[in-house]
C-alpha cells in the first residue's frame, strides 16, 4: 500500500513539474510575443522567397 | 474578500503602469506604445490584469491547440499546402490578428469574444485540413469525390440536403477570410489578375479571386461547382474567370437581383431546384429533405439566438460587442450556415453570457462608449481591426455591422416545398446583399437599422471601385443630414491596402471626431500611427 501511494505521489509531483514547466514555456512565449516575432522576422521572410521563386503556368 | 482576489488585486495594482488602458488614461502612453514602428508586432502581449491576461493565455493556448490538430490530423497535405499556395503562408498572421481584434476586451466581452474567435478557428483549421487532404493538385483524398466546391457567397445550408456530400465554400480559404488576417496577400492576387489585363478600377474582391484562380492557387476537389451571381454582377464576372481555369462542370445559381420584390422569390426557388438537381445528376445521389430538416433546426435556433442579442444590442448593456459580434456572424452565417453543431453550441453559451451581463448592467469597454455606431463595411473593417480601433481611439461602439443582418428568417422543418421557398429568401438576403444590392429600398434601409439599434452615428464604408455603390454616396449624406444622424464616409479599396491605406481608412473618422464633433481621443496613441507593413 505504502509502495502505491509513493509511486501515486511520484508520478503526481512529476506530472506537476513537467506541468509547470510547460506553463512557463508557453506562458513567457505569450507574453513576450515570441512566436509572432518568429512568424514576422523570419518564417515569412523565408517563405515569401520560396513564394516568389514559384513559376506558374498562367495562361487560360 | 478572498485572500486570491486581495492577492490579484496586489498584483494589477503593481502592474497597472504595463496596462494599455491605463496608460491612456494617465497620459504616459497606450495602445501603441508597445509596438515596434510600422510593424504591427507587438513588444509583448497586452497585459490586461492578472485575470483577463491569464484568460487570454488560455485561449491562445485553445486556439494553438486546434492549429496542432489541423497539422496532426494532415501533416503532409498540411506542409504541401504551406509549400505551394502562398495564402497559406499568410494563415501564420492569425495569432497576431487575434491580438489585434481584441485589444482593450476585458471581462465578460474578452470571454464572448474569444468563445467567438475560438468557434471560428477550429472550423477553419478543420476546414484547412480537410480541403488540403482532399486537393487535387496534391494527388487527392478519400473525399475528393464526395466534395462541392460553391461559390463563397452561395449560403450552403440547402446543400445539407445531400447528406453524404460535403460542400465547401471554393474562395474562404484562399480569398474571403485570408484577406482579413493578412492585408499584404490580395494585393498579390491583385497584381496577377491586372497582369494578365484585367482594369485596374475593378473591385479588389473580384480581381483578387480572379488572381487566385490565374495563379493556380484555388485547390481543387469535387465533380462539379456551384458558382452564383452573388453578390453582384461582378462576382459573376469572376465565376467566369473560375470556371475555364478549374475546368468543371459548373451551374450557375443567379439569384434575384431585387430581391425585395415578392415575384422574384418564385424565380429564387427555382434556381435552387436547379442546383439541387445539378447536384443530384452530377453526383449521382438524391436529395434527402430530412437531412435538411436536420441543419436548417440548427440554422433556425442560432437565428433565433441573434434576435435575442440583438434585443440585448439595442442597450448599454451588451457583452457582445464590435468585431466579436461582426467577424462570428459573417462566418457562422456564411461559412457555416447551420452545418456545424459546435456554432450552436457557442450561440447557446453566448446568449447565457449575455443576459448575465444584462442583468447586471454590465457596460463593456468600463463604460467609455460615447457613440453607438451602425456600420455599413465589408472586409476592409477586418484587416483593419475598425471596430476595436474606434472603441479604444474614439468611445464608437460598433452595434452591429450590415454582415450581422443576413438572412435571418425561419426555415420550414417539416414541408419541403415551404422548405425551399423560405431557403430561397434566406439566400437571397446573402453576405453583401442585405444592403448593397437589391434596390433602393435595401440601401437606405441603413437608417431604420440605425434608428431600432438605437444608434446616433451611422460609418458607412465607400469602395472607391465599387460601380454599384459611388452612385449613392451624396444621396446618403443627404439623408444623414436631414435624419439627424452622425455620418462618416470611410474610404477603402477593399482588399487592396494600397489605394487607401488603413491610417487613411482612420483619418476620415479623426477628421470628423476632432474638427466636426470636436472631441478628445481616448488613446492619443492610436490617432495616427503607420503600420502599412503590418499583416
Amino acid at each position: 500500500m505504502k509502495k502505491v501511494v509513493h509511486f501515486i505521489l511520484k508520478l503526481v509531483g512529476k506530472l506537476a513539474l513537467v506541468g509547470l514547466i510547460a506553463f512557463v514555456v508557453t506562458f513567457t512565449i505569450y507574453m513576450t510575443n515570441a512566436e509572432n516575432k518568429l512568424i514576422y522576422y523570419v518564417v515569412r521572410p523565408l517563405l515569401n522567397k520560396h513564394y516568389d521563386a514559384q513559376v506558374r503556368d498562367r495562361r487560360i | 474578500m478572498k485572500a486570491t482576489d486581495k492577492l490579484i488585486k496586489a498584483i494589477d495594482k503593481k502592474l497597472e503602469r504595463f496596462d494599455p488602458l491605463w496608460q491612456a488614461e494617465h497620459g504616459v502612453g497606450g495602445f501603441r506604445s508597445r509596438y515596434y514602428d510600422k510593424t504591427g508586432v507587438a513588444k509583448y502581449r497586452e497585459w490586461r490584469g492578472v485575470k483577463d491576461t491569464f484568460y487570454d493565455y488560455s485561449q491562445w493556448l485553445k486556439n494553438l491547440g486546434s492549429m496542432a490538430m489541423m497539422v496532426g490530423s494532415a501533416p503532409i497535405p498540411c506542409l504541401k499546402g504551406f509549400w505551394e499556395y502562398r495564402w497559406m503562408g499568410s494563415y501564420l498572421g492569425t495569432f497576431m490578428f487575434i491580438d489585434r481584434l481584441f485589444e482593450g476586451y476585458r471581462g465578460y466581452e474578452l470571454r464572448i469574444a474569444h468563445m467567438n474567435m475560438h468557434a471560428i478557428v477550429q472550423s477553419l483549421t478543420k476546414k484547412i485540413a480537410l480541403v488540403l487532404a482532399n486537393d487535387r493538385r496534391f494527388g487527392g483524398g478519400p473525399l475528393t469525390d464526395r466534395m462541392v466546391p460553391m461559390d463563397e457567397v452561395l449560403p450552403p445550408l440547402f446543400m445539407a440536403g445531400f447528406k453524404d456530400l460535403i460542400p465547401v465554400p471554393l474562395q474562404t480559404l484562399p480569398e474571403f477570410i485570408i484577406c482579413d488576417i493578412d492585408q499584404h496577400i490580395e494585393p498579390y492576387y491583385i497584381d496577377v489578375a491586372e497582369s494578365y489585363g484585367l482594369p485596374a478600377d475593378v473591385c479588389s474582391r473580384c480581381a483578387a479571386e480572379t488572381g487566385v484562380a490565374i495563379d493556380d492557387a484555388f485547390p481543387i476537389f469535387g465533380k462539379a461547382f456551384l458558382t452564383t451571381n452573388m453578390p453582384c454582377n461582378a462576382s459573376e464576372a469572376t465565376s467566369m474567370f473560375q470556371r475555364r481555369r478549374i475546368k468543371l462542370p459548373d451551374q450557375p445559381v443567379t439569384m434575384a437581383m431585387i430581391h425585395n420584390e415578392p415575384g422574384a422569390h418564385p424565380y429564387s426557388t427555382g434556381e435552387l431546384k436547379n442546383a439541387i438537381a445539378f447536384i443530384e445528376k452530377e453526383y449521382g445521389v438524391k436529395y434527402d429533405w430530412d437531412a435538411l430538416f436536420e441543419r436548417a433546426r440548427h440554422m433556425n435556433e442560432q437565428n433565433l439566438i441573434e434576435l435575442e442579442k440583438w434585443d440585448i444590442l439595442k442597450t448599454p448593456y451588451s457583452a457582445l460587442a464590435g468585431i466579436a459580434e461582426t467577424l462570428y456572424r459573417l462566418y457562422s452565417w456564411a461559412s457555416v450556415n447551420g452545418q456545424e453543431d459546435y456554432f450552436t453550441e457557442t450561440d447557446r453559451k453566448v446568449i447565457k453570457l449575455m443576459r448575465k451581463a444584462y442583468e447586471e448592467k454590465y457596460q463593456p469597454f468600463q463604460g467609455k462608449t460615447r457613440h453607438r455606431a451602425f456600420l455599413w463595411g465589408p472586409s476592409a473593417v477586418y484587416y483593419t481591426d475598425f471596430p476595436t480601433w474606434v472603441q479604444n481611439c474614439w468611445g464608437i461602439n460598433i452595434v452591429l455591422n450590415m454582415d450581422s443582418t443576413m438572412g435571418h428568417n425561419m426555415i420550414s422543418t417539416d414541408d419541403p416545398e415551404q422548405a425551399i421557398q423560405d431557403l430561397a429568401l434566406f439566400s437571397e438576403k446573402a453576405v453583401m446583399r442585405h444592403h448593397a444590392v437589391g434596390g433602393w429600398d435595401n440601401v437606405n434601409a441603413i437608417w431604420e437599422w440605425a434608428k431600432n439599434f438605437n444608434c446616433d452615428m451611422v460609418l458607412f464604408n465607400d469602395n472607391v471601385a465599387c460601380k454599384g455603390m459611388n452612385g449613392v454616396h451624396a444621396l446618403m449624406e443627404e439623408q444623414a443630414r436631414e435624419l439627424g444622424f452622425h455620418f462618416i464616409f470611410i474610404e477603402h479599396d477593399l482588399e487592396d491596402s494600397r489605394t487607401v491605406s488603413r491610417q487613411e481608412m482612420r483619418k476620415c473618422v479623426n477628421n470628423y471626431m476632432s474638427v466636426v464633433l470636436g472631441e478628445q481621443p481616448l488613446d492619443p496613441t492610436i490617432v495616427e500611427f503607420d503600420d502599412s507593413a503590418a499583416y
